[in-house]
Order: C-alpha cells, then structure tokens, then sequence
C-alpha cells in the first residue's frame, strides 16, 4: 500500500499534521499506537486559543472550561503568597482523550485514514514498518511523542539525560458539576487554573485544572532531583497535594497518570532528513517557562505537513513564534531552576514587607543582585 | 495514599508479552550496591521492586511514562511500547 504521507502518531502534533496534508489533497494514513487517540496521552492540560485557532477552525473545541483565573502560588516551607491573573485571551481546560479524539477527527473529516492500536516498530527509506505490516508513503511525519523510541533509533536525537527531564505526576478527582462550581466559586463555563511553585520538598511546579466535574492535580520535578534526593513521584505528589486536601474532600480519584516531559531539542535535535520529519514533544517542543506543550506541538505538526522540503521546514521552525520562544525560554529556565527557593522567598518576602511597610527584609537579597540581573537579562531575551 | 490504590483506578489490556525487559540481572546488582536502583526510586507505579537480590519487573502495571529508561545508568532496560494497542488506556490523560 503506497500513501503520499504516514503520520505516526494521532496526538495534536501528528494529528494538526494528517489535517494539513490531507486538506492539501495528500492521501494521508494516520497511524496511532493507542485503543483511540489519547488514550496514551496525558498533560494538565490548559490550551491557548490563539494557537490552535492558527491550524484549526475553534468554535466546536471540546473545551472543559474556560479560565477566568490563574492562581500563581509561590511556596516555600514556611511562606505561600499568591497573585490572581484574570486572563485576557481564551485559555480552555481540555481533557486529553476527548480534545485529541476531536483532533483526530478533524484529520479524518478532511480525509485522513487512522488506523489505531497499531505500534510503528520501524522506519527503512519510504517503508514504515508495523506489527500489522508494513506501508509505504513519500512523506514520512514521526509525531510519537516524548518517548521518541522511533527518533532515537534514526538518529534523529538521543535519550534525554535525567538532568533535562522532567517528570509529572498527576490525579483526577471526580465529583459533580455544582460540586465543582462551589468549591471553586465558577459560575456555568468558567474554569480556573492554579500554578504552584514550590521548593518543597524539592523544586518542582504543580498545577490544578478545573474541569466539567472533575478537578486535576499534579505536579512535575526534574528526575536528577528526584533520584538525587530519593523521593519516590507519589509521595512528591502526597506532599504536594497536602495544603489543598479540602479541594478533593469526598471526590473520588478516578484516574492516576505520569509523563515525562522534555527540557531539550530542537535545534539540538535534528527535526528532518529528507523526506521523514519529526514534530511535537518528539522533538522536545515544550515551552518550560510557560509549561505550554501542545501548542508548539500543533504548530509544529501543522509546519511539518506543509513544508516542501527539509531545509524550509527547519527554517519555519526557526521562524514560528511558538517554537522559537521555546527555544529562547530553555537557558532561562536552567538558570531560574536551581533558584527556585531564591525566588519563591523573594516573592514572599517582597510582598509581606509592601503589606508591613518595612522592605528592610529584602536586604538579604542584596548579595544576589548579580545573579538576579542575569536572570533579567536572560529573561528579556525571551521577550521579542 | 498507596500506589496500589491509585492503580486500581486505571483501565489496563495486558500484553501477554512483556514490553520491559531486563537485559542482565547481575548489573542491576551492581546498580542496586552502587546508585540504590534509580530505576525503583523513579517509578511512578512500583514496577521495579528489589527482591532477594533480584530485579523483579511488574510490567503490567506501568504507566508507560518512561523514566526509567532514561535513569538507568546502564542503558540495561529494554523499553519498549505494547504492542497492538494494549498496556494502559486513559480516560482523562
């Protein structure tokens, strides 16, 4: 069987991919290695409109809700402080197995073929093995996710190494839509998200995700910290979880997942040779800063299918907004890692003393300026 | 709360095959004496346990998050996915 393109995976990457070819008039076959697609897929998960909207027509997404507040929590052992932003651009809760499924379809609406429950087990040439068979197809997309096996077998990137790694952690608690609503004062749609920062008991950023009537909560910490300091994932999360027992009070847990996510890539992973093309968390595409892993994922899926060649889709990469603040995020983050004690205390410290009226506290500080203008500079490096 | 409990909540199709393999037995002893076995440590769902000096790999019950891939410092896991489909399937992810 010979198709002008094989996309192996049906995430948001492989799937913005089969939809692009396919409404192109490519004759596309989407290969997908769960029961459906989704089903081995797992991320907070909050979505920004503005970048699905640039592959995909939007108005029937299926959304969880819609965030009206981001609660950004910085804690250390002793102190918590806390900011609510009230978003002005649409972010959407989304549950994986239904908004990958709803992807899938629209790759299927515009005429892709998906096949699931079908592992891709190699790559020679034009011919893509499978345990079913195998297939052939002048272009070749490898949206596998972070578990690269087929990348890594190419010689496209290699393993990640445990200090660029991190791993997330993450419980579902299911209730009822009122229940929901009541405890996180919604009213119809509206959703909110928490960010948790937090240096203990070791570095790590956390979230809750609201959603129709369940709640999700998790949290992430690099894995050299993990083994470094000996704290199993499930207790990290236990400890995590402890302050916001209450939120899942008389819910019940309905579903425990984990992923790794990837702190390196693209450009130091190879994204194409030839006429095979990698996109997504395959190729390391997640923003670290803003822990945004779908978008880049979608648009890089979405530029993979529409290049022409090698050499543009590499520069597209380059050029698109998504990937490149991904890329100018990472040294920043290497550097804000390490010092997330520094800068949950200074948070902290910085708004006691506004409400006491005394910033003599903030002293302390004074020996980190240095690193505190290194910080900055980077930071602005992120800014276009 | 315990692991099992968690595990309990998950849908699971089991492949007859194992998809983790332990390529040799006695690195995992020089691995368990010298770094205290990475590999348990980092697992979300006790896949890995340490038992009368043998590595002992409950592959049915993994998440398939692979980190234990990448923390083995001997590259001594084979990783593989299950096949046609089967291993875990989420509902929420």
């Amino acid at each position: 069987m010979k198709y002008d393109a094989i996309v192996i995976g049906a995430g948001p990457s492989g799937s913005a991919s089969a939809y692009t070819l396919a409404k192109n008039g490519y004759k596309v076959l989407l290969i997908e290695r769960g029961s459906e697609p989704g089903a081995k897929n797992v991320s907070g998960a909050m979505i920004r409109e503005s970048e699905i909207s640039k592959v995909f027509e939007t108005k029937d997404i299926p959304f969880e809700r819609i965030v009206k507040r981001v609660r950004l929590i910085f804690r250390s052992k002793d102190d918590e402080s806390e900011i609510i932003v009230k978003p002005k651009s649409k972010l959407y809760t989304i549950s994986r197995l239904k908004f990958d499924k709803w992807l899938a379809q629209r790759a299927e609406n515009a005429g892709a073929l998906l096949i699931t429950k079908t592992t891709v087990t190699g790559i020679e040439g034009n011919k893509v093995m499978t345990e079913r068979g195998s297939v052939e197809g002048d272009k070749i997309v490898i949206a596998e996710g972070a578990n690269a096996l087929l990348s890594m077998s190419l010689g496209f990137r290699r393993e990640l190494k445990n200090e660029e790694t991190v791993l997330g952690v993450k419980e579902v608690y299911a209730s009822t839509r009122n229940e929901v609503e009541k405890r996180f004062n919604l009213q119809g749609d509206e959703g909110e998200s928490w960010r948790i920062i937090s240096d203990y008991p070791l570095p790590s950023a956390g979230f809750i995700y609201t959603y129709k009537d369940s709640i999700a909560i998790g949290v992430g910490a690099r894995v050299d910290e993990i083994i470094t300091r000996g704290i199993r994932p499930f207790e990290l999360l236990d400890s995590f979880k402890m302050p916001y027992v209450e939120l899942v009070k008389g819910f019940s847990l309905r579903e425990y997942s984990a992923k790794i996510i990837p702190e390196n890539g693209f450009p130091s992973f190879k994204p194409c040779e030839g006429s095979v093309y990698v996109t997504g968390d395959a190729l390391g595409l997640v923003d670290p800063l803003t822990f945004d892993g779908i978008g880049p994922a979608i648009i890089s899926g979405y530029l993979a299918g529409k290049a022409e060649n090698c050499y543009s889709y590499s520069k597209m990469l380059f050029e698109a907004r998504e990937i490149s603040k991904v890329i100018k995020s990472r040294p920043l983050v290497k550097e804000l890692l390490p010092n997330i004690g520094l800068y949950s205390h200074l948070v902290n410290d910085f708004l006691t003393s506004w409400v006491e009226g005394d910033f003599s506290k903030l002293r302390y500080y004074k020996s980190s300026l240095g690193k505190l203008m290194k910080h900055l500079i980077l930071g602005l490096g992120v800014i276009e | 709360m315990r692991v099992e409990e968690r595990l309990y909540t998950l849908r699971y199709k089991r492949d007859e095959k194992p998809h983790l393999e332990i390529k040799d037995q006695q690195t995992c002893n020089k691995c368990h004496e010298t770094y205290k076995s990475p590999c348990i440590i980092v697992c979300p769902a006790n896949v890995y346990s340490f038992v009368e000096g043998k590595i002992i790999v409950s592959y049915e019950n993994c998440l398939e998050c692979g980190a234990c891939k990448i923390v083995c410092p001997f590259n001594n896991i084979i990783w593989k996915y299950p096949r046609y489909g089967l291993g875990i399937s989420l509902r929420y992810g």
